[in-house]
Order: structure tokens, then C-alpha cells, then sequence
């Protein structure tokens, strides 16, 4: 879309003239969008849309609605310097080059992880101290510097510096200019503009030409006017050679045909006219479509290709809202929606651009002396439009609106009007054509009528009376060829056959009549509604009010009226009344549907079928196929949709006009329409608490993971269309949270606060008005882990822990009771073996001794001896067996006790030495229950071995640890015997099932005259 | 070998293939599985359910295939080992190539139609990641798809198993001289998931250890005292269910992650592997005393070489048309790899008496 914004200065009716220029818009540091500094050097759109711009207070990334700062300093990094960032250039990968030329410091930015790399110069030869720098890449993608007094140096990637290169091949002592390297990528061939002279690169035969050696007898390497101080060189689309210079007389701007043989002086017209003082035009740039601006300090052209010459941005401090303010432009660059951004000095601008064919006209009349009220708007049939005006009378412009000499009031007053009644001529107020006779009627002040016979150019002054000299205010004719006049005293007057007829009395301001596709006559009336005329009957047939019987329509008062289709009227009275003539229902669509205001002041239907409506808050369209509303505003370009109000125009090339005071709105509705989808939402910026993660980071990864306490964010989002963004409707849901979209509000951004952990999706689409819908859903995962005690997991492990405690404790209890129930089997089996039989043995003894009581003495003496040892054994066993099971002697120290004891008891018996050591760290074990009778057993049998056979003076009793094995020895130096021939009895043989059952080893170290160890290994667990 | 030990290994070998259709039909969005894999969606009743199951409960079969192959395959050293090798070919080769032939013919024919190939393309059986239609590809691509990476990916078990068997004398010395250094160093690259080319750590490790229980005979056919019902199938099902979860949420695939779930996946499959051969007795019995059971076990290797890839194809063509369907995923999941079973059991019979000569090649005689 372009716009072309045209001022007109009407003084005094008769100097008018029209001047073409952008429309800006500024962005500063003043508006709260964060910019950090008006002074703007640099700029750059990343494929993703964000704008980088490098300001006098370092690089900045703009995503069309705020500003955001890059402070970076990373470990392992280099710190980026806060300094003015006079260059921004693309390097591979997304990342971006920054020239810091003041401070001559240039890096590379990465903006996926925020980390910036100094990128030093490492040559030679010094550096002059008033060099000056410039950053350039090639179309093969090689970043330069052209350091002016220097020559170049290219960016090294493994050596992450600038090194010395002349890729040119430049003359001995030729220096290139410091901007002065044009690629004509076309061509592939650089051109050059060093200080010796002109210089051409050429690519493909890597051959330098210059004025001295020049084989292809280049035109512009020999034309005088080129060789000395050309500083800049540029070559537009239509191959036009464009040369900045210095000459003597100050500085020079040439256009040269594609060979510079040429001179097209014609094509710099304009270029030398409107800027006051020092001027410097420093460079070129083309937008996409067409147009060609030039800029520097105090200069900014662009091309007028209907004026065919450069028009002058002039610089204007506080002159009104559209213009721009500089003292130097540093950069001009077209965004992917085709508005052209300008870095300045004095802030941001960007203004709309279109093409020749497709543009929005703001118009401003201005008169310094009287305030121009224009009323009506009407087109002639030669393209001329005519302005109805209060006061001015009627002002012609030509289609570019250049003002054009008209002569509707070149004919003589009727001799009998009065000078104030001559006056009420210029008191202009309603148009319109007369379609038989291409007349123009003109209604006036006082009832005059004015019509303009535009084939004879001849002016009729009348007022008839059938106005009471009340103003006309609305001429409109139907498909009869009558001519329908509403007054402002509320008569309803129809022209037919030479005369006027009043019709209706509405006795209230008629603000519009409309001729409906039946022929009805809808009456728009100040404070009486809207009524429905049948003209044939010159009945009305239909009223509404907004209190009447019926339906109601918003208000009485009403400035417009237009007809959306067969059925529907539209009443612009308030809001938008559509009435449904043939059921006579009112629908409503106020504010709170979309409508900008609830104060419609103009209608106008365009071709395609869409309602332009001018409220007192701007310029909309509506859409009757989906009800939505579509504002449009200064990113649109237009500029004065709120001040056209009074009237408007459907041209005949389709065009739309809107004017009111002093201003005027025209476009082609077209240029509006829309097939496209919105582009997708970006997310801007990701918020962790105070903290602002990259999102271009955080979008590769698969998900954001999040720890169970960094669940407070919130996500920026936009759709990086400058000019679509406020337009859309954002539609967002948190998946894992949300069950339905939820439609955003204007602030871009939505904050999310103790998430609990999850899986997340966030996920965001937006709908343009059109209800078209972004092709593609953006989406971020997010992960927000949950505490591990939180975790199924973790809660499982628990339970796994649980159930294995459960089964150790019940595995423990069963061999708990395996082992009680073993126990008793061995209590009972011992008390059995033990005390049963020695009880039958005493049993029977007692019974003999009883028989023999009286008749044998020494046999039952005998007999009561025999009781009394096996009393006494049976006692031992009980001992043994009591001592074995009770807890208190399980320490080794209370079985070495008794084990001294019951040695100490037999061997002193037999007056035998004893000989007893225990080591200490046998005092460190325990054995069971079982182990430790058995070894006591084993160790009694031992004994009593030694004391009852073995004649020993001496026994030897040790008991030590050795190797995790309990070891007992009991030596004697008795007899000894040999173990080959011992009787294999119950003793040895017991002894030996002991030793089995504790896993020991036993072994009898003897031989006759040498007496006997008995060595009893038990393992120890 | 006595009859139970025979019957069991009857029984678990078809056990083992029939519930082989219910890994091949895990259906969440990542559908290819290592025992370490993590699932990226939500944690739901059917992801967990599919993922304990398929990539649980179920991962005792391949190593007690192998076990069970190795045990018979050492039963039969008294054979020479060129008529062996020759024998193996004839059963586990022959069959290889006939069902990998057998896989690509399917896949061909599911191309011929758009809406199947669509099944078949968004199944994604394919081993060389290039699913386009059969049509589109060199005669070399789909000779390699014969050859080497079948669309029919099961058959990775036979054709190393072939390896195997082939390898058996070394295996055989090994394991009966140096069991524990062995085990020992099979079981780290068994946790390493080692595979050099088509050898891989698992399959050695558990086809050896069937070798050694046999070479050692150990008594598999009574409980040991160590065997606790209780606690193995505790550490089986308990480790299997906390695996489950940590794969919905764990995050990433770290080196802990990693470790953590191969550790958990081999104690499972080691626990599970006695869990369900000491416990399944008085099942084993029962339905080795059903004559219908009998018959379906005679099914077993058609079932193995027929399920795969028309079971991945029958899946993503349910979920194409069963996709509004509430649990849909969890539906195909359990009734798909059921009526795939009866399929192929079906086609099983009817091969069988139709075909008989050709039935006995294709299965390497199994099943006759």
C-alpha cells in the first residue's frame, strides 16, 4: 500500500498548490515504547520480522510494540559495549554484525542466546586516527570495512577478526572512499569510487578497471565528471548510474544512463530545490516496488512519479502529525509489510509505502486566514473534482490534485441580487449532477441554487422559493431523471419538467435524501428520524424513531444513509441502524460489536460490497459477510479519517472520497482488501519472573523445562506486522491448563503465575478482521518439572521400598518362628535323649534297689550309687542343656567362663595343671545358640578325654581368631593314642557330628607317648 | 530334558511370540522403543498402560527366547556341527528371507491403494527411514529392504539367532570354562546396548546363559530354595512400574537418565525372567492339557513372521479412521495384536493344509 499525502494551500482562493510527500509516523523515546535514545543510526528486519536498531545507547530489537534493551555480558563472552551502534548487518546464522564506529569496536551478536563476540581488527599498519569505517557485506556474504585512509579489511571467521584484503586489486596508494562500493550483483561487478578515481571490479574476468586502463571503453571510467571526489555510487533498477561528488562548488548529485555516458539531468529534478543551508545527500534507496529516496543531512527525497521529480521532505519541528523531523537520516529499510522505516537523528519514523496505482490521499486545505469547511464532494466527468466549501465556494483539483481553474462563478450575478445574497454563492453546501444534462447543481445558503452548465461552462444563479430561503443541503436525483432537493428547513423538493414541487414538509433539517434500488426515498432528519418516501405516491411509507411505535433505531438524528443490499438500509444514526425494510426490523451494531464509535457521521458503500463508515473515531470498513468492523488508521495511511466527516464520494474509477473541514480522505477501497492470512505469532520474549529468557533459544528446544519453582512467566507474543498486528485477534490456551482458547487482550502479553508442574503447551493463533485465521498454530512446549518427592516415580519407589520392608519383615517373622519352633524340636529332643533315658535308667534302679532293699545292702548300695551318678549326670545335662538356651550366654565371655570353670573342676580333681587362654579377640564374637553348646560340648568331651585317659600332668586350653575361624585347642601331654585306631565311640564320634553341624573342622593331633591336640575350627559369620 | 521342562518351553516360546503383537502394537506417538526410551506427551491411563506393558511387563520374552533356543541348542551337541549349521539355515534362513519377502510383498500391495498407503506411510516401518511407496524406489533399495532391513523387522531375532547357533562351539567353551568373567563382561555391554552389526550383547548373554544351565543342569524344573514368588514378581512388577513413570517424567536423556532406566529395565527383565518361569507351573499344566491351546502353539512361528509390519499398518490405519473415538489408542492397543493373533493362526491352518510342502519350508518345520 502507498500513500500519497497532498497539502494543498489555498490563500485566498487563489493561490493553490498541491505538494506529494510520506506521511510519518514517529516513534521516540518520549511515547513509552522503550526506544533508548533518539538518535537512530541503524536498522534491520530478521527473517522472523523483529526490527534491530542500533542506537546511540546500543542495539535495541523492536517486535511493533515495545522496545527491548540487549545488556549482554555472559560468562565466557565478551561484554557488549552500551555504545552508539552505527551499523547492524546480517552474519550467518541469524546473527547480527554491529559496527560501533565511535568507539571503532565491531562484534558479532547472537541473539538466539544473547552473546556478544568482539570482533577485533588485527592488521599491520596502523590505523589513521580520523579514519572513518563502514560496514558492507558482499552478495556472496562476506562482511568488509572500507576504513577511508586505510582500504579494507574482511571479517575471518576462523580467526574471528578483521584481517587485511584487497579483493580489487586497487592501484598502488588508491584508496575506496568509505561508502564507496557499489555491488551491481547484476552485472557482478563492483564499482568503486576511490580517491584517485573511478574504479570497476569485474567479477568474472577479476579485472580492475579504471580511467587508465579501461578495455571495455566504459563510458563513466572516462567521463571527466566522474574522476575527481566521487564518494558514493549507486545503480538503481532502471539501471541508472547514480554518483554523489564533491566538486569545488560544493557537493554534485549526477544521474548517468546504465553506461555514464549520459547525463539525465531530468531525473534529478527537484533534487536541487527546497533545502536551506549545509547539505550532505549521502545515500540511495530503492523500496521494493518502486520509488527511489535520497538522504543524508538535511536531505530526504523521494521520487513524485506523477510530478516526475524529487519532492523534498522538508524537516519540520512540531508543524503538525504527519511530518517528519531531522537534522541527518542515517538509514532507510522497507519492512516485510512494505512501510519504510527511517533512522534519524531525532527518532524512528516509518511511514506506509504503496505504489503509483495504489495509494491513500491525505488532504489538507490550509489557509492561513480562513479555516476551509468543506461540505460536499462531487467528480466531473473529466476527472476534475469539485469541493463544495462554506464560504469558499467551490475549489477544482485535477486527479493528482493539482488545483485547476474553474468557472462556475465566472458568469455575472442576476443584477437584482444583493451583495449578501451574491455572498450565499460561496455559502456552498450540496453537488450533484444532473444526469441528462451533466449540469452540476450547486445547493446553497439562503435556498440559492447554482447550476453549472458544464458543456457551455455558464452559470445559472437562482433561489426559488420553493426552498424558503433555507439552505439546500442535499441534492441527489433518482432513476427518473428527477432531481430531489432536502433543505435545511426540512422541505423535501423534487425538480421535474423545469419545475420544483415540494413533496414532503418535514419541518426538521433534511441531512440526506437517498434513492433507494426500488426508488424509495429514504430522508435522514435531525432529531425526526428516518422516513421512507414513495415517490410515486408521495406517501411515507415507512418511519423509524427511537421511540416510536415499531422498531427503534438508535438515535433520530442521522447523517447518512446507504443501502447494503435489496432489504437493508442503512441508517448512519449513532451507531449503524440496519433496517430490514420489508420486515421492518432495526438490527443494531453499536461500540461494544466493534464499531470505533457510536458516532457514525458517514456512509459510503464501495464495489466489492463493503460499507466504509467514518465515525468520530476514524475511518472502518464493515464487512457484511462476517459483521466484523476493520479500522483503519495512520499505519493504513490514513491520517484524517476522523476530520472527513461532512461528506462523501464514490468516484467513478471506484475510488472513495471522504471530506469534512478542511481535510479530505481519498482511496480505492481495493488496496484494503485482504486474501491473505494473517502472518503466524511470534512469541517475543519469554519472562521468567524479573528475568527475560531468549525466546529464539527457548523455541529450538524441544521444551522449556522449567524447575517446580520457576512456575511464575509470562509470554510476549505479536504478530510482527507493524501494520496488520493491532488488527488481529489473538486466540491463546495453555494446553494442560486450558480447555478452550481465550481470546488475549491488547496487551500482548499473558502472565502466568504458580503454574503447578505439568506438561504444557502454550499455544497462539490470531484472526484478522476478515475472520481469516494464521496458517499455523505457534506453539511452545513447557515443562514445569515437579518437586521428585512430587513425582510418581518417586511415590512408587516408596511404595516398592514398602512392600519389599513388608516382605523382609515377613520373611524375618516365618524364620523367626521356623526358628522357635526348631528350638523347641531341639528342647524336646534333648530333654528326651538327655533326661528320659537317664530318668528310665534311675527309674529302674530305684526299682531294684527296692527289691533288693532288704535282702542284698551291697547291691543296693550299688544301685543307689549308680542312681546318684546318673542324678548327678542328668543334672550336668540339664545344666548344659539350660545354660545353652538362656540369651545371657551368648558372649564368648561367659562361655570361656564356664569352659575355665568345668576345666578347672575336673583337671584339679585329677590334679592335672590347666593351662587356660582365651585371646581377646575371641571376647569380640558371638555363636548361637546351637553353635555355642556344640562347642562347649566338643570342648567338655575334649576334657574330660584328657583327664579320664590321657594320665596328663598338664592341659593346654586355647582358644583364639584366626582368619574369621573360631579355634579351640585342647592339648594335653598325656599317652596319647592313635587316632587311626581310636575307638570311633560315641565321644570321638559325637565330637565330630558337633563339628559338622557348626561347619567346623575337628582334628585329633596324637600318637602314643606324645600326646593329643584337639583342634576345633568353627567359622565365624 | 524331562516333559515339564519340554511343556514349559512349549508353552513360554508361544507365549513369548503371541505377546510379542503386543509390544509391536504400542501405538503412543513415539512408537519405536529401547528399553531407555522416555515418552514426550502427557501421562495418561492408556500411555501408561501401553508403555508398562510393551515396554515393561513384556520385556522378560525376547531374553527367555533366547534362553530357551540356547538351552535346546544345547542339547544337541552329539550332532556334528556342519549338519547343525546346515539344519539351522534350513530353519531359521530359509524362513528369514521367505517372510522378509513376505513383509515387502504386504507393504507393496497396502501402497497400491491411497488411503493404505497412507497407513503404511505414516506407520513408519520403515528400517531405513524412507517411507515412500515401493514404486518409487531402485530395485537395489528394495533388494536391501529384502536383504537387510526387512520391513518385517522381527526377523532380526531368527537371523541372529542363526548367528548364534553358528557361534554355539565357542559359546559352549566359554561359558563351561570361564562363566563368570563371561557373564560378567556380557551383562556391562549388555547394559551398554553393544551391538556390532547384527551381534548384539543381549541376545549373547541370554542365549549363553541358556547354553550354561543346561551344560551345568540346573534344575529348572524345581524351585530353587532362593525363589520367592513374592519377591520376585515384587521387584518384577514394582521395578516395571516405577520405569513406567520415570519415563513420563523424566526429562531428558541424560547420562543418569540413561543408566538409571537400563539398570531398572535388566533387574526387571532378570526378575521377570525367573518370576514367570518358577510360577507358571500349574499354568503350563492347564493349558498344556487343552488340545485347542496345543494346536495354536503348532501357529507360533507363523504368527512370528506374519504380525509384522500388517499389524503396524492395521494400527495406523485404525487410528486413521478410529481417531474421534474416546481411548481410541488403548482400544487398537489391546484388540488389534488379539484379532492379528487369530489371523495369523487362521492363515496358519489354512497355509498348513493347503500348502503343506510350502508351510513346512516357511516355518523351518516348526509347527508340522
Amino acid at each position: 500500500m502507498r500513500i500519497l499525502l497532498s497539502i494543498l494551500l489555498l490563500y485566498a482562493c487563489i493561490n493553490v498548490f498541491a505538494q506529494p510527500r510520506a506521511a510519518f509516523t514517529h516513534i521516540s523515546t518520549e511515547d513509552g515504547t522503550g526506544l533508548a535514545s533518539n538518535v537512530v543510526h541503524s536498522l534491520y528486519q530478521d527473517q522472523k520480522g523483529f526490527i534491530w536498531v542500533g542506537t546511540a545507547n546500543g542495539l535495541q530489537r523492536f517486535d511493533g510494540s515495545k522496545f527491548v534493551s540487549f545488556h549482554v555480558s555472559k560468562p565466557g563472552y565478551d561484554e557488549m559495549p552500551q555504545a552508539a551502534v552505527s551499523q547492524v548487518i546480517p552474519a550467518d546464522s541469524g546473527k547480527l554484525m554491529l559496527a560501533m564506529v565511535p568507539i571503532r569496536s565491531f562484534g558479532i551478536f547472537d541473539p538466539s542466546n544473547f552473546t556478544y563476540k568482539k570482533i577485533p581488527i588485527k592488521v599491520l599498519r596502523p590505523i589513521p586516527a580520523r579514519s572513518q569505517f563502514w560496514v558492507w557485506k558482499t552478495s556472496e556474504g562476506k562482511i568488509y570495512i572500507t576504513i577511508s585512509g586505510f582500504g579494507l579489511v574482511v571479517y575471518n571467521k576462523k580467526q574471528q577478526a578483521f584481517i587485511e584484503e584487497d579483493p580489487f586489486h586497487l592501484p598502488k596508494n588508491w584508496l575506496p572512499k568509505t561508502a564507496g562500493i557499489f555491488e551491481d550483483a547484476i552485472q557482478q561487478r563492483y564499482w568503486i569510487a576511490a580517491d584517485s578515481g573511478l574504479c570497476i571490479f569485474d567479477r568474472s574476468s577479476k579485472q580492475l578497471w579504471h580511467k587508465g586502463y579501461n578495455p571495455r571503453h566504459i563510458p563513466a571510467l572516462d567521463n571527466p565528471l566522474l574522476q575527481d571526489n566521487v564518494n558514493r555510487i549507486y545503480i538503481d533498477r532502471k539501471r541508472r548510474l547514480w554518483v554523489l561528488g564533491w566538486s569545488k562548488l560544493g557537493q554534485y548529485e549526477y544521474c548517468f544512463d546504465s553506461t555514464g555516458a549520459v547525463f539525465l539531468e531530468k531525473d534529478t529534478a527537484g533534487l536541487h530545490t527546497g533545502p536551506v543551508g549545509y547539505t550532505e545527500f549521502n545515500y540511495f534507496y530503492e523500496p521494493r516496488k518502486s520509488g527511489m529516496w535520497i538522504y543524508g543531512n538535511s536531505v530526504l527525497f523521494n521520487w513524485d512519479a506523477n510530478l516526475q521529480r524529487f519532492y523534498f521532505n522538508k524537516s519540520r519541528l512540531n508543524s503538525d502529525e504527519i511530518s517528519i523531523d531531522y537534522e541527518t537520516v542515517w538509514q532507510l529499510m522497507e519492512d516485510k509489510d512494505g512501510s519504510l522505516w527511517l533512522a534519524t537523528d531525532r527518532g524512528l519514523y516509518y511511514t506506509p509505502l504503496g505504489n503509483d496505482s495504489s495509494n491513500v490521499t491525505n488532504l489538507i486545505f490550509k489557509n492561513d486566514k480562513i479555516n476551509t469547511s468543506i461540505t460536499d464532494v462531487l467528480e466531473l466527468p473529466n476527472g476534475n473534482i469539485l469541493f463544495a466549501s462554506w464560504g469558499e465556494g467551490i475549489k477544482a483539483v485535477d486527479k493528482y490534485f493539482r488545483p485547476v481553474k474553474h468557472d462556475i462563478y465566472k458568469q455575472p450575478f442576476p443584477e437584482d441580487w444583493s451583495e449578501s445574497l451574491k455572498g450565499t454563492a460561496k455559502l456552498t453546501w450540496a453537488l450533484c449532477t444532473e444526469p441528462a444534462t451533466t449540469n452540476v447543481w450547486i445547493g446553497c445558503n439562503e435556498g440559492v441554487l447554482l447550476i453549472y452548465d458544464t458543456l457551455a461552462r455558464r452559470t445559472k444563479y437562482l433561489q426559488p422559493e420553493v426552498f424558503n430561503k433555507k439552505t439546500i443541503r442535499y441534492i441527489t436525483n433518482d432513476r427518473f431523471g428527477n432531481m430531489w432537493l432536502g433543505t435545511q428547513g426540512g422541505r423535501l423538493v423534487k425538480y421535474h419538467d423545469g419545475n420544483f414541487e415540494v413533496m414532503q414538509e418535514f419541518g426538521t433539517i433534511i441531512y440526506k435524501v437517498f434513492v433507494d434500488k426500488q426508488g424509495w426515498l429514504w430522508i435522514a432528519t435531525h432529531e425526526k428520524g428516518i422516513y421512507a418516501v414513495d415517490p410515486v405516491s408521495n406517501t411515507i411509507v415507512q418511519h423509524y424513531t427511537s421511540d416510536g411505535d415499531g422498531a427503534h433505531v438508535y438515535t433520530n438524528t442521522a447523517n447518512d444513509i446507504e443501502q447494503l443490499n435489496d432489504s437493508i438500509i442503512i441508517y448512519g444514526g449513532g451507531v449503524l441502524n440496519f433496517i430490514n425494510k420489508k420486515n421492518k426490523t432495526v438490527r443494531l451494531l453499536k461500540y461494544e460489536d466493534g464499531l470505533p464509535s457510536n458516532n457514525v457521521l458517514r456512509l459510503r458503500m464501495d464495489r466489492a460490497g463493503y460499507l466504509w463508515i467514518v465515525t468520530s473515531n476514524g475511518l472502518c470498513r464493515y464487512n457484511p459477510n462476517n459483521n466484523r468492523i476493520t479500522p483503519y488508521g495512520r499505519k493504513d495511511g490514513v491520517f484524517l479519517g476522523e476530520q472527513a466527516n461532512v461528506c462523501d464520494y464514490a468516484c467513478n474509477n471506484g475510488d472513495l472520497i471522504f471530506a469534512g473541514g478542511n481535510a479530505v480522505v481519498m482511496f480505492n477501497p481495493s488496496i484494503f482488501s485482504n486474501n491473505h492470512p494473517p502472518p503466524d505469532v511470534t512469541l517475543t520474549d519469554f519472562q521468567l519472573f524479573s528475568k527475560y529468557i531468549p525466546v529464539d533459544s527457548l523455541m529450538q528446544l524441544p521444551a522449556v523445562k522449567l524447575l517446580h519453582d520457576q512456575n511464575s512467566f509470562t509470554i510476549y507474543f505479536s504478530s510482527l506486522s507493524f501494520v496488520q498486528r493491532d488488527k488481529l485477534t489473538y486466540y491463546y490456551k495453555m494446553e494442560g491448563l486450558d480447555d478452550e482458547w481465550h481470546k488475549a487482550d491488547r496487551g500482548y502479553f499473558i502472565n502466568y503465575s504458580l503454574l503447578p508442574p505439568g506438561k504444557y503447551v502454550f499455544k497462539i493463533y490470531c484472526e484478522n478482521l476478515e475472520g481469516m485465521r494464521s496458517m499455523n498454530t505457534t506453539e511452545i512446549n513447557i515443562h514445569i518439572k515437579p518437586p521428585f518427592w512430587q513425582t510418581w516415580w518417586f511415590r512408587s519407589c516408596i511404595l516398592f521400598v514398602i512392600a519389599l520392608i513388608i516382605y523382609d519383615l515377613h520373611n524375618a517373622r516365618v524364620k523367626r518362628l521356623l526358628a522357635v519352633e526348631k528350638l523347641r524340636n531341639k528342647v524336646a529332643r534333648d530333654l528326651h535323649d538327655d533326661m528320659g533315658s537317664t530318668l528310665s535308667t534311675i527309674n529302674i534302679l530305684t526299682a531294684m534297689a527296692k527289691t533288693k532293699m532288704n535282702s542284698d545292702a551291697v547291691k543296693t548300695t550299688e544301685y543307689l550309687g549308680k542312681i546318684s551318678d546318673n542324678s548327678q549326670r542328668m543334672m550336668e545335662a540339664m545344666d548344659d542343656i539350660v545354660w545353652s538356651i538362656k540369651p545371657s550366654n551368648d558372649s564368648m565371655n561367659k562361655i570361656t567362663a564356664r569352659m575355665r570353670e568345668f576345666a578347672t573342676n575336673v583337671l584339679e580333681a585329677k590334679e592335672i595343671e590347666l593351662d587356660f587362654k582365651v585371646d581377646d579377640k575371641v571376647y569380640d564374637e558371638k555363636l548361637d545358640m546351637e553353635a555355642r553348646r556344640d562347642f562347649f560340648l566338643i570342648f567338655k568331651e575334649a576334657v574330660n578325654n584328657a583327664a579320664k585317659y590321657s594320665k596328663a600332668e598338664k592341659v593346654t586350653v586355647h582358644i583364639s581368631s584366626q582368619h574369621k575361624n573360631l579355634v579351640l585347642t585342647v592339648k594335653d601331654d598325656g599317652i596319647g593314642f592313635d587316632p587311626e585306631k581310636a575307638d570311633s565311640g560315641n565321644g570321638l564320634g559325637n565330637m565330630r557330628k558337633r563339628a559338622e553341624s557348626m561347619r567346623g573342622v575337628l582334628k585329633f593331633e596324637s600318637g602314643e607317648g606324645n600326646g593329643t591336640n584337639v583342634i576345633l575350627k568353627v567359622p565365624l559369620s | 530334558m524331562n516333559r515339564l521342562i519340554s511343556q514349559k518351553f512349549r508353552f513360554y516360546s508361544f507365549i513369548c511370540i503371541a505377546l510379542l503383537l503386543f509390544v509391536h502394537g504400542y501405538n503412543l506417538k513415539e512408537t519405536y522403543l529401547t528399553p531407555a526410551s522416555l515418552v514426550d506427551e502427557p501421562i495418561t491411563f492408556a500411555g501408561y498402560f501401553e508403555y508398562f506393558i510393551s515396554n515393561g511387563l513384556l520385556r522378560f520374552r525376547i531374553p527367555m527366547l533366547f534362553m530357551i533356543s540356547g538351552y535346546i541348542f544345547s542339547l544337541q551337541d552329539y550332532k556334528p556341527y556342519a549338519e547343525r549349521a546346515k539344519k539351522r539355515f534350513v530353519t531359521l534362513m530359509i524362513p528369514y528371507f521367505i517372510w522378509g519377502a513376505i513383509g515387502i510383498g504386504i507393504t507393496w500391495l497396502w501402497q497400491q491403494n491411497e488411503i493404505m498407503a497412507q497407513a503404511v506411510q505414516q506407520s513408519k516401518v520403515d528400517q531405513f527411514g524412507v517411507n515412500k511407496p515401493y514404486a518409487e524406489l531402485g530395485w537395489i533399495e528394495v533388494l536391501k529392504r529384502w536383504l537387510i532391513a526387512p520391513p518385517s523387522y522381527q526377523l532380526w531375532f531368527i537371523r541372529n539367532l542363526f548367528v548364534y547357533n553358528l557361534l554355539y562351539p565357542v559359546f559352549r567353551w566359554i561359558v563351561t570354562k570361564y562363566p563368570i568373567p563371561w557373564f560378567s563382561i556380557m551383562f556391562i555391554l549388555m547394559v551398554m546396548i553393544f551391538q556390532l552389526y547384527i551381534i548384539d550383547a543381549q541376545g549373547m548373554f541370554f542365549f549363553t546363559a541358556g547354553i550354561w544351565l543346561n551344560k551345568t543342569h540346573f534344575p529348572l524344573d524345581k524351585k530353587p530354595i532362593w525363589f520367592s514368588a513374592y519377591l520376585y514378581w515384587l521387584i518384577f512388577i514394582g521395578i516395571v512400574v516405577i520405569k513406567t513413570f520415570m519415563a513420563f517424567e523424566f526429562e531428558s536423556h541424560n547420562f543418569v537418565t540413561y543408566w538409571t532406566m537400563m539398570l531398572m529395565h535388566f533387574i526387571a527383565v532378570m526378575a521377570g525372567v525367573v518370576a514367570v518361569w518358577y510360577s507358571g507351573d500349574a499354568v503350563v499344566k492347564w493349558f498344556m492339557h487343552r488340545k485347542w491351546f496345543l494346536w495354536a502353539t503348532s501357529f507360533s512361528f507363523i504368527i512370528f513372521g506374519l504380525h509384522v509390519p500388517l499389524l503396524n499398518y492395521v494400527m495406523s490405519l485404525s487410528h486413521m479412521y478410529l481417531h474421534n473415538i474416546p481411548n481410541y489408542r488403548l482400544i487398537s492397543f489391546l484388540v488389534i495384536p488379539l484379532l492379528m493373533i487369530l489371523f495369523c493362526i487362521e492363515v496358519g491352518a489354512l497355509l498348513r493344509k493347503l500348502l503343506p510342502g510350502w508351510y513346512r519350508i516357511a516355518t523351518g518345520g516348526r509347527g508340522i
